[in-house]
Parts: C-alpha cells; sequence; structure tokens
C-alpha cells in the first residue's frame, strides 16, 4: 500500500507545495508598524497599523476621508476612499492597506479597524 | 458576593474531582480493576455536575445582575435586553471556557456512559483522558480566567456587551461553534485510549461514530451560522474573509471531513489504522491550536477576542498533547500492519476515500501556512500577511479537485472499479457538459467559473441518480423505495449531505464570481441602478430604541422598502454600528450598506448584488438533514466487511 500509495501522495503533496509557493509569492504582503515602513523601502501594497490621530477629515458624505497614523516614534497621513469601519474615530489602531505615494501620502484600498476586546476606555480594575 | 465564593468553590470542587478521576481511572484501567474504573467514571460524571453548578450560578448572576462580578460587570448592563444578558454567559473569555467545560463534560459523559461494553481498559484510559482534558480547563478557570472573580466595590451598572454582538446571532452562533470545538475532544479521548490500551481495531470507531457526526454537524452548522452572521451584520458584502479567526474553525471541520470518510475503509476494508488514529489527532490539536491564536492575540485578526493570560496555558496543553499523541502513535507502529496485505487500488471507492483525504489535508496545509505565516515571517524578519487571493490561488484548485471527487467517488464500488462505472458516469458526465454548455451561451468566460461550477451540477447530478436508481429497483412501490432508503440510511444519508453541499458550492460559486458592487450618493429622490435592480432613495430619518438611536435611510426597490441605518449607542461613548438592509430576490440578494449622510439629505451608499447567497444557507441545511436522517432511531446495522467479489450463491 505504501508503495502504491507513495506516488500519488507524493503528486498531491508537490501540488500543494507549489500552489502555496506560487499563491504566497504573488499575493503576500509585509504587514508593519508606521516606524517600520519609514525605515525599509517597499515596493507593492503593504499593511501598516497605527493608532488614528485627531485630524479626521471627511468629505463625500464620509466615503473619503484622510488623516494621520501614527505609532510611538513615526506617523504619515493616510488618503481612504470607501466605507469607513463602524469603530472609526481618533485613538483607535487601524490597519491599513495600500501603498505609500510619491507624495508622501499613504493611499488605502482597504481599512480594518483592530477591535478593541472591550468597549470602554475605562474598564473596571483594582 | 456568596455568588462568587459559592461559584469559585463549585469550580475547585469541580477540579478535585476530574483530577481524581483522571488519575483513578489511569490507575484502574492499568491495573484492570473494574470497581475502581466505575468509580473513576463516576468521578468524571461529578466533576461535571459540578461545572453544571458553576454555569448555573454564573447564569444566575448575569440575570441577577450582581456586578459584584467581575464578568458580569464587564458583559452586560441594566439597559441589555434579557436574552442577550442570558447570552452573556458565552459572550466573554471566562463565560465562553465555562461554557465550553460543561460541554465537554456533558458530552464526555455521555460518551462514558456505554462505554463499559469496550472493555475495561479502553473504556478507563477513555475516562482518564477526559478527565485530564477537563481538569485542564477547570484549572484554567480556577487559576487564570475566573468567571467568579469578584470586584472590590459592585458597581452600579455593568459596561454592558459588545454592540456588535447585540444581534440575534449571538443567541446561536457562539455557542454552536464552542458545542462543536468542544465536542472534538470525545474521538480525541476514545483514539488515544485505544492506542494506549493497544487496541487499534475499529471498536474506538464505532463506539465514537454518533459523536464524530455530531462534532462535525456542529462544526458545520457553526460555520455557516457565522458566514450568515458576518454577512448579516458586517456590511462589507462577503461572509467568508480568510480571518485566522474563520481559519481556525475551518481546519478540524476539514480534518474531520476527511475522517469521516477514511473510517469507512477501516470498517469495511480493515485499512488506514494509523491514518485514522492521524486524522482524529490532527483535529483535536488543531482546535487547541486554533484556541491558542485567537486568545493569544499572537497572529493580526479583525475580530474581537479578549487578549488575555490564557494564550500560555492553551500553548503547553497544544505541546503537552502533541508529544503524548505522537509517542503513542509511535509506540504502537507495530500494531498497524494491515491483518491483509492486498493494496488499495486506484479506481475504487477506497482509492476515491484515500484520494480525498489528500486532497483534504492538502486544504488544511494551505490554511495553516496561511494562517501561521505572520508568526513564521515575524521570526526571520518582517512580518508579512496573505489574504483572500493567497487562499483562493493555492486552496481554489484542491478544492475544485475534491469537487470532481463528490462527483465520480460515489459512484465507484468498494475493491476494484470496472466498465459499469463508466456508464454511470455518463449522467454526472452530461449535466456537466449541459451546465458548461449554458454557462458559454450565456457569455461567462471566468475559466474557474467554467470548471468549478458544471462540477458542483455534476456532484449533485450523481447523487440524484442514487436516488433514482433506488427508485427504479423493482417492485416500483413507495413503500419499497422508504424500506430501501431507511434499510440503509447511513448511504442515503450521506448521499443528502453529499447533495447539501453542491447546492452549497454552486452558491459560493455564483456569488463570488459574479458579485456586484457599487459606491453610490443620492439626493433625495435619486435613483442608482446595480445589476439591473434599481433602487430610489426617499430620505432618511432617525428614530429613537430602547439601548440605542437610529438614522436610517427609506430606499425602494419595486414595492419592497430597504431600510440601511446606522445606530448610535449612547451608553457606550457614542459608539456606532452599521445595520445593513438585504432583500432577497429568487437569484440574488441586494445588499445595501448606509455609508453616511450629507447635511442636504444627501445620502452614499455601498450596494452589493450577491448572486444565489441563499443556496449556501439552503444547502447547508440539506447537508445537516442528511446528517440526521442518516443515523436517526436504532443504530443502523455496522457495514459488514468487503473481502471478495464472489457471487452470492458461492459460500464465502
Amino acid at each position: 500500500m505504501i508503495v502504491r500509495w507513495g506516488i500519488p501522495a507524493a503528486i498531491v503533496a508537490a501540488c500543494v507545495g507549489y500552489l502555496i509557493y506560487s499563491a504566497s509569492g504573488g499575493s503576500s504582503e509585509y504587514y508593519l508598524t508606521v516606524s517600520e515602513l519609514r525605515s525599509h523601502s517597499t515596493s507593492g501594497f503593504v499593511r501598516v497599523a497605527g493608532v488614528v490621530q485627531n485630524d479626521v477629515q471627511k468629505t463625500d458624505g464620509g466615503l473619503h476621508v484622510t488623516f494621520t497614523e501614527k505609532d510611538t516614534t513615526a506617523s504619515m497621513p493616510v488618503d481612504y476612499k470607501g466605507t469607513l469601519p463602524d469603530i472609526f474615530r481618533p485613538g483607535i489602531t487601524v490597519v491599513a492597506e495600500g501603498k505609500l505615494g510619491a507624495d508622501g501620502v499613504f493611499h488605502a484600498r482597504t481599512l480594518l479597524a483592530k477591535c478593541p476586546s472591550r468597549f470602554s476606555t475605562t474598564p473596571y480594575t483594582q | 458576593m456568596t455568588l462568587g465564593y459559592l461559584g469559585a468553590g463549585t469550580l475547585l470542587a469541580g477540579l478535585a474531582l476530574g483530577g481524581f478521576s483522571a488519575l483513578l481511572s489511569f490507575w484502574a484501567g492499568w491495573k484492570e480493576n473494574e470497581v475502581f474504573v466505575r468509580v473513576g467514571r463516576r468521578a468524571f460524571y461529578a466533576a461535571t455536575a459540578m461545572t453544571a453548578l458553576a454555569a448555573v450560578l454564573l447564569e444566575v448572576g448575569l440575570l441577577t445582575h450582581d456586578f459584584a462580578l467581575a464578568y458580569v460587570a464587564a458583559h452586560t448592563d441594566l439597559a441589555t435586553p434579557i436574552a442577550l444578558v442570558a447570552a452573556g454567559f458565552y459572550g466573554g473569555q471566562e463565560g465562553s471556557l465555562l461554557y465550553w467545560t460543561l460541554i465537554l463534560g456533558v458530552l464526555g459523559s455521555a460518551s462514558l456512559l456505554a462505554s463499559a461494553r469496550l472493555g475495561t481498559r479502553l473504556s478507563a484510559y477513555a475516562a482518564g483522558v477526559l478527565a485530564t482534558i477537563l481538569g485542564f480547563f477547570l484549572l484554567v478557570l480556577t487559576l487564570v480566567a475566573g468567571p467568579f472573580d469578584l470586584l472590590p466595590v459592585a458597581p452600579p451598572d455593568g459596561l454592558g456587551l459588545n454592540p456588535v454582538l447585540r444581534d440575534g446571532g449571538m443567541l446561536i452562533h457562539p455557542p454552536v461553534v464552542l458545542a462543536g470545538f468542544a465536542s472534538f475532544a470525545i474521538p480525541f479521548s476514545f483514539a488515544a485510549a485505544a492506542l494506549l490500551a493497544g487496541r487499534v481495531d475499529a471498536a474506538w470507531i464505532s463506539h465514537t461514530r454518533r459523536f464524530v457526526l455530531l462534532a462535525w454537524s456542529l462544526q458545520t452548522t457553526g460555520l455557516l451560522l457565522g458566514m450568515w452572521w458576518a454577512y448579516h451584520v458586517l456590511g462589507w458584502g462577503g461572509y467568508w474573509g480568510w480571518d485566522p479567526v474563520e481559519n481556525v474553525a475551518l481546519m478540524p471541520w476539514l480534518a474531520t471531513t476527511a475522517y469521516l470518510h477514511s473510517s469507512q475503509v477501516q470498517e469495511r476494508r480493515g485499512r488506514l489504522k494509523a491514518w485514522n488514529f492521524g486524522l482524529v489527532i490532527l483535529a483535536f490539536l488543531l482546535v487547541i491550536f486554533g484556541t491558542f491564536v485567537v486568545r493569544s492575540g499572537i497572529v493580526p485578526s479583525v475580530h474581537t477576542f479578549a487578549v488575555s493570560a490564557i494564550g500560555p496555558w492553551f500553548l503547553a496543553f497544544l505541546f503537552a498533547s502533541l508529544v503524548f499523541s505522537a509517542a503513542l502513535l509511535i509506540f504502537r507502529t507495530d500494531q498497524f500492519t494491515s491483518t491483509h496485505s492486498a493494496a488499495i487500488p486506484t479506481v475504487s471507492r477506497e482509492g476515491a476515500f484515500v484520494l480525498q483525504n489528500l486532497l483534504l489535508i492538502g486544504v488544511v496545509v494551505v490554511v495553516l501556512w496561511g494562517t501561521v505565516l505572520p508568526l513564521a515571517s515575524g521570526m526571520v524578519g518582517l512580518q508579512r500577511v496573505v489574504g483572500a487571493p493567497y487562499y483562493e490561488r493555492a486552496a481554489g484548485p484542491l478544492l475544485v479537485a475534491l469537487i470532481a471527487l463528490l462527483a465520480v467517488g460515489p459512484l465507484l464500488p468498494w475493491r476494484r472499479a470496472g466498465r459499469p462505472v463508466l456508464r454511470a458516469l455518463r449522467w454526472p458526465a452530461g449535466a456537466a457538459v449541459l451546465a458548461l454548455g449554458v454557462m458559454l451561451a450565456v457569455g461567462v468566460r471566468s475559466i474557474p467559473a467554467l470548471i468549478a461550477l458544471p462540477l458542483g451540477a455534476a456532484a449533485a447530478t450523481t447523487t440524484v441518480t442514487e436516488y433514482g436508481r433506488a427508485l427504479l429497483r423493482k417492485p416500483h412501490t413507495w413503500q419499497r423505495l422508504g424500506q430501501l432508503v431507511a434499510g440503509k440510511r447511513r448511504r442515503y444519508g450521506a448521499y443528502l449531505a453529499h447533495l447539501g453541499l453542491a447546492v452549497v458550492v454552486v452558491g459560493i460559486g455564483a456569488s463570488h464570481f459574479w458579485q456586484q458592487e457599487r459606491d453610490v450618493t443620492l439626493a433625495p429622490g435619486g435613483q442608482a441602478t446595480v445589476a439591473g435592480y434599481t433602487l430610489t432613495y426617499e430620505g432618511s430619518s432617525q428614530r429613537r430604541l430602547s439601548d440605542h438611536t437610529e438614522l436610517f435611510a427609506a430606499m425602494k426597490l419595486g414595492d419592497r422598502t430597504l431600510e440601511p441605518s446606522r445606530a448610535i449607542y449612547a451608553g457606550l461613548g457614542g459608539q456606532a454600528l452599521t445595520h445593513v438592509a438585504i432583500t432577497t430576490t429568487p437569484v440574488a440578494d441586494v445588499y445595501v450598506v448606509l455609508a453616511g449622510t450629507g447635511a442636504d439629505g444627501s445620502a452614499s451608499f455601498h450596494v452589493f448584488v450577491n448572486p444565489l447567497v441563499t443556496w449556501i444557507w439552503a444547502g447547508g441545511a440539506i447537508i445537516i438533514l442528511g446528517v440526521v436522517l442518516g443515523n436517526a432511531g436504532a443504530r443502523a446495522a455496522a457495514p459488514e466487511l468487503v473481502r471478495r467479489r464472489e457471487p452470492a450463491t458461492v459460500p464465502v
């Protein structure tokens, strides 16, 4: 049985390996903080996590938004067109997916809000 | 206050009983002491009773708004509707772990009740492994994630449930998924016990068959309910995002799907013994791995889970289970040699099962790699993540091959397939060609769609022809047909489940390949047309509801009115929540999200047209119906071993 099924198993394993290799080569993206984006030159789409600052500006009925995303040391302006996550507001952590333009503005094509585990800024603690 | 002490004490008593049951069961099994084996089992029942008591106490605390309990204060408030207060039991970390422990105890007890006939050793070791797992959960509940932890001062009101969770979906999705996760421990415990006892025959498989089916059905339902809930609540127009949280629920399901098929090869042909142990162990390890990934927050996810201290505990438990299982498998290698040496023929029912298993495990590997890539890449450099395109490209071809196998496999006979199979294949092949022709005629040019959907049609045709063949068998009476289907209900139930899966495949395929979306901003009276559906915006207004205010926009589609809205929860610092409006027509869902409103009365919408999404939910219902009908009533006779293909007149 091992001999008879070794070959099909090897073929399936090789296919799976090839599929993973080819698919992750084309579509994996870097997941960075703002400072990591600043210190590494990357081409293509990246995801950048950071905290939304107090300069959110909405136009076009809320479908176009600009704001600054910041981590402990670095910040960057973000430009996003599309539906905003419900919990989007200054102070929350977002993950913007897109490209850093030549104008120094990060053009996001998707914007994900990291859900805080609890929905209060002052949980009861001892 | 008292409630907190009572609850914590109850959990501690449960922990002591669980530990006692584990130690006694292992020792008594080793010594083959029947009396102490029975005592060990009863200690497990008692630990379960303690867990149930703790669950009742927590529920009492929730319903009486006992805000001295940190858990009650953190997950409910006075304004929350009572059904959701009750659901707060599994709405948070500690409560959901207690719920998990409860299900583990109840199902574990049920599986131990009739286990004595498996022999002293096997039943004792099964109780020992179950009690160890139960003990681990009770330990975590006692030491790190206490649902009965008290606050120094009881606040006047609680914080309330996350608004995303204030939904009917909250009442059904989490308990089903968590029960599914908990139930994978039962087949694992009996598999480990069989290895410990050196009983690698199919006894453990037939004993746990219904528990495996229960685990699989719960997980199927849980996945579909999760998709349904995400689709109706999250407002991005889809139902599956390949988020780690979804992936870790999918992987044990895939492994168990493989096991449901490969276990038949052991029952019917006495083969694949080691493989079956491996699959059951894999499913359990994937559940623990998933819990670790989700609750430790080490992988980027958008889901709402409390990141807490239980991560390292589950990691340690994962390692312990992994080492324990691997050691058992290696220890029993000598027993896995098959009783008869004939190879599994490539073109046969068992050959199809083996190929299906390889493909399913291939999908597990693809999903696992995508899930852990951020961890793996983070260790050697910058973190990298993959999104939906990776999963579609890597898992897509494997899933297509699986659908093809769904069309061919059921037609193959056990042992070796001959010419009649080619004749039987003409119906599904004809259906595939017909579907392909129709799709080409209406102008479909997407290659993946042209492969996947005709194969789905072929798979559906295969199961329908199996029912057709039963119908054609003489004499043609309904009574006769009923007897035939009832007599082989395992088989016909499985065909029904296959049919449901084919329906799900068509629904997923259609909504995946032909979803249309558009962003529109309309003034009152304005119209927009998406995929042939004309929507008229009539204006927006506000209304007050019990715990929130709602800004809603009225949209006309023919004579129906859609009301997408945004809810504002004043009690939670003005947190907003989008309510999607969905209307279902025979061929598609029209799905409208209110993105925002302007000062001039205009409003922006995100409109999706999702074809055949309802087929996914309907197909899921057919799958569950098939599993239930196939296993209802008295235990069906175990299928006999297929050894020879000889005419029935020749004495065997």
